[in-house]
């Protein structure tokens, strides 16, 4: 029954890899994936135990990245953060359970640390960097492993992210470039990436700059043509004259924060009646 | 007093004279009917008594001394007493049998005694097995001990019991592989950690509720298991009458959780009340720093510089050496000093745990270095934006400087063609809104201050009653009271008064 199964399941595994390369949608692959998913389970190697033999372990983890990778292809972030998630157990065992050989682990982390950074989720990005960087050196202190600086596929999202919060956009724009990406699958982000970039410099435009020429905002806008400034200008709701764009959300900031202060007066009534309360309570 | 002793100590080749022994089981003693008069009178005050003197005990603890004070407790030929003490290393049959002076002491002859001294020895020999490194005999024998606490079930237990949960948690530690390897034995255990809690939660028991909980913190904590933590403290609530110690290890386990999340001004919150409460006695110094380290760099990552004043302090100042070098470093905004500094202590920041978000201080210190630019300059091109800050390229200079714009750092605009920043003549801070604000946050918390103090003032139980033996006085005054109320010329508010004077 095992080994029908083991033998089942190398077979399921050999038909993946050749179809995920001409695959053009992810139907032809998911009943792949399923098949292989119930031969794991009789072989009771979803979730690694202290018994399971490693040839099964190593079955289970190929399984696992097999399917990450798909859902990279056909984008299915759901569906990759789960399989990111089933691989966790089976990274964190140990070289004499598990041989390291082979794993895709880094490249799988540097892409779920892209898939963090895409929906914007820096918390989440930071938890994971954090566990990272201290399992690394812990590795580093044992002779076992390299240290993260060296690792391409987590230095990308990291330098990525660096660039972002510092404000260098132009640095993080260039690396979303397709020669820039660390692996082809990186490259699926970049769309999204670049999109997050543009607007993160529109709404730093908005404040910064009284007004600019649209030959200016085609620059720092990095955008491809005059014509798509006035598009992403009517977008975002910026008035477009005599060549200039200019923001009308300054102004209409400028006379909130007025506004705010005579609503102020209230807080002000509210607080000091508080505060005589309180001191009636006291003495 | 203590430290005298533990001089005594060494000198004399680890064994003390019979007289320091002695007294030490005197003392242990003393504490058994502590913990007798907690049971009888149920009132938990007398076991943290008895638990508060561990800590000068402590120092003083030997196998023999130990072995003595179970020989006491026991009475001869105690199952229990003979594996207690062999816990502790000392051979049964070499102790002196004085066991017939154990019962008498005891009054009652041939019983075992209350669970309460049981544990409570139990927690003595885990301090003594801690302190001379015995983790794997420790890590067994706690096992065994929060295992029978757990089905013992009695409430006069609790604070004891939470005790031997901490030791438990710190045996496992001392084992190896230690964390932050996911073999640890602390992974194992957190099984059994869970399980307290919720018996803990279902009987209502604070105590262990509050120290389980600190202590899963801190297990998830060391293997990184940040995830986890954040969601314990999401689906968990923690007593709000627990120990003060408790809640300032919660604080402090809190605030990492949410510096790592990048909820900075939450972490801060978390980290101010732990350092506040954080007990001041020279024991805590090491929780007080650890929990300072990261104060410190919260601080810094909010864009806050911490008070020259803090880094002088006696208990601080040694310990917080590196991190006063990198706050000069975020100070100043000179970008290559703070790589030098962060590379030169990159060793103590890993130990504290803190080198992450110190990784993250990069973009503080551009910010800085622009602030501190537009503070200079009314008007500054690009180009020497990007010369002074250590820039890549003059398109970086004026992303980031439009980022600072956007971020509240610095109040400037910028023109685009001409390529330069040019500074807003800054605003009259009296005429807003934020000294109000200032003042308003001052006073409440200054009357929370009032509050809470109110809220802790303890008064003896039914001590009202003895003063009112005069049943003919307390009925004349409440006659008066009565009359007063009927007058209408006392509210209600002052009648409440009038009886808590009583």
């Amino acid at each position: 029954m095992a080994y029908q199964a083991e033998k089942e399941l190398q077979e399921i595994l050999g038909r993946i890899h050749k179809t995920a390369g001409s695959a053009t949608n992810s139907a032809q692959i998911q009943p792949l994936l399923a098949r292989a998913k119930i031969n794991l389970l009789q072989l009771n190697a979803l979730i690694p135990a202290r018994d399971t033999p490693e040839k099964h372990l190593k079955l289970a983890r190929d399984v696992f990245e097999a399917g990450a990778f798909v859902c990279i292809k056909f984008p299915d972030a759901e569906g990759f953060t789960r399989y990111f998630q089933q691989l966790q157990p089976f990274y964190d065992l140990p070289e004499e359970m598990l041989s390291h050989e082979g794993a895709n682990k880094s490249r799988i982390t540097g892409l779920y640390l892209l898939l963090l950074l895409s929906q914007g989720d820096t918390s989440g990005f930071h938890t994971m960097l954090e566990r990272l960087i201290n399992a690394a050196y812990a590795a580093e202190k044992n002779g076992t492993g390299k240290p993260l600086e060296d690792d391409e596929f987590i230095q990308y999202p990291r330098k990525l992210e660096e660039a972002l919060s510092e404000g260098t956009y132009d640095r993080a724009w260039n690396m979303t470039m397709v020669e820039k990406v660390p692996g082809p699958e990186f490259a699926v982000f970049s769309d999204i990436l670049r999109d997050t970039i543009r607007s993160e410099i529109a709404s730093c435009a908005e404040v910064a700059y009284k007004n600019l020429s649209v030959r200016g905002a085609k620059n720092v806008l990095k955008l491809d043509s005059e014509g798509a400034v006035v598009k992403f200008a009517e977008n975002r709701g910026w008035i477009i004259k005599d060549e200039h764009v200019y923001f009308p959300t300054k102004e209409a900031d400028l006379q909130a924060s007025e506004r705010d202060n005579t609503s102020a007066s209230r807080t002000i009534i509210e607080n000091m009646l508080s505060y005589a309360r309180q001191l009636e309570n006291i003495v | 007093m203590a430290d005298s002793m533990e001089g005594v100590i060494t000198t004399s080749d680890s064994e003390p004279t019979v007289s320091e022994s002695s007294k030490v089981v005197n003392d242990i003693k003393a504490n058994f009917a502590l913990l007798e008069r907690a049971v009888t009178q149920f009132d938990a005050r007398f076991t943290l008594r008895a638990l508060r003197s561990i800590s000068s005990l402590r120092k003083r603890l030997t196998a023999s001394v130990l072995a003595e004070a179970i020989t006491l407790a026991y009475p001869q030929g105690s199952e229990r007493g003979l594996e207690l003490i062999r816990v502790t290393g000392e051979d049964p049959s070499n102790i002196p049998s004085n066991g017939k002076t154990g019962k008498v002491e005891n009054g009652k002859k041939g019983e075992e005694p209350i669970p309460e001294i049981d544990v409570y020895l139990s927690i003595l020999i885990m301090v003594y097995l801690y302190d001379s490194k015995k983790y794997q005999e420790g890590a067994e024998f706690s096992s065994d001990l929060v295992d029978s606490i757990r089905e013992l079930n009695r409430r006069t237990l609790d604070t004891l019991g939470s005790k031997a949960y901490f030791y438990f948690q710190l045996f496992h530690e001392g084992l190896d592989p230690k964390a932050p390897s996911k073999l640890s034995p602390v992974v194992d255990i957190r099984v059994k950690l869970l399980a307290a809690l919720r018996s803990a939660v279902l009987r209502k028991d604070l105590d262990t509720q509050a120290s389980v909980t600190t202590l899963l913190l801190r297990n998830y904590l060391s293997t990184d298991d940040n995830n986890q933590a954040h969601l314990l403290v999401g689906q968990t609530q923690f007593p709000s009458t627990a120990p003060n110690n408790q809640v300032a290890r919660y604080f402090y386990y809190l605030g990492r959780i949410r510096a790592i999340q990048l909820a900075y001004t939450e972490a801060h919150e978390h980290l101010t009340s732990a350092t506040r409460k954080a007990p001041s006695n020279a024991t805590a110094a090491g929780f007080y720093q650890a929990s300072m380290k990261f104060l410190v760099v919260v601080e810094l990552l909010m864009g806050d510089i911490p008070d020259r004043a803090l880094f002088s302090q006696p208990k601080l100042e040694v310990a917080l050496e590196p991190y006063f070098r990198l706050v000069q470093a975020v100070r100043v905004g000179d970008l290559q000093n703070f790589a030098r500094v962060v590379q030169q202590h990159s060793s103590s920041f890993v130990k504290d745990g803190t080198h992450t978000l110190i990784l993250r201080l990069r973009q503080n210190v551009i910010k800085t270095g622009i602030r501190m630019l537009s503070l200079s300059y009314s008007r500054i091109s690009l180009r020497d934006i990007c010369i002074r800050l250590g820039l890549e390229s003059e398109e970086s200079a004026e992303y980031i400087v439009d980022k600072a714009v956007r971020d509240g750092v610095i109040e400037a605009d910028v023109d685009h063609e001409k390529g330069y920043m040019q500074t807003k003549q800054a605003g009259d801070v009296y005429a807003t809104r934020e000294p109000g604000e200032a003042f308003h946050e001052r006073i409440r918390a200054c009357l929370a201050l009032h509050d809470e103090s109110v809220k802790a003032m303890r008064f003896p139980m039914n001590q009202h009653r003895l003063e009112l033996k005069n049943a003919q006085e307390a009925r004349e005054r409440e006659r008066e009271l009565a009359k007063e109320i009927q007058d209408g010329d006392i509210d209600e508010d002052d009648a409440g008064g009038e009886f808590e004077g009583l």
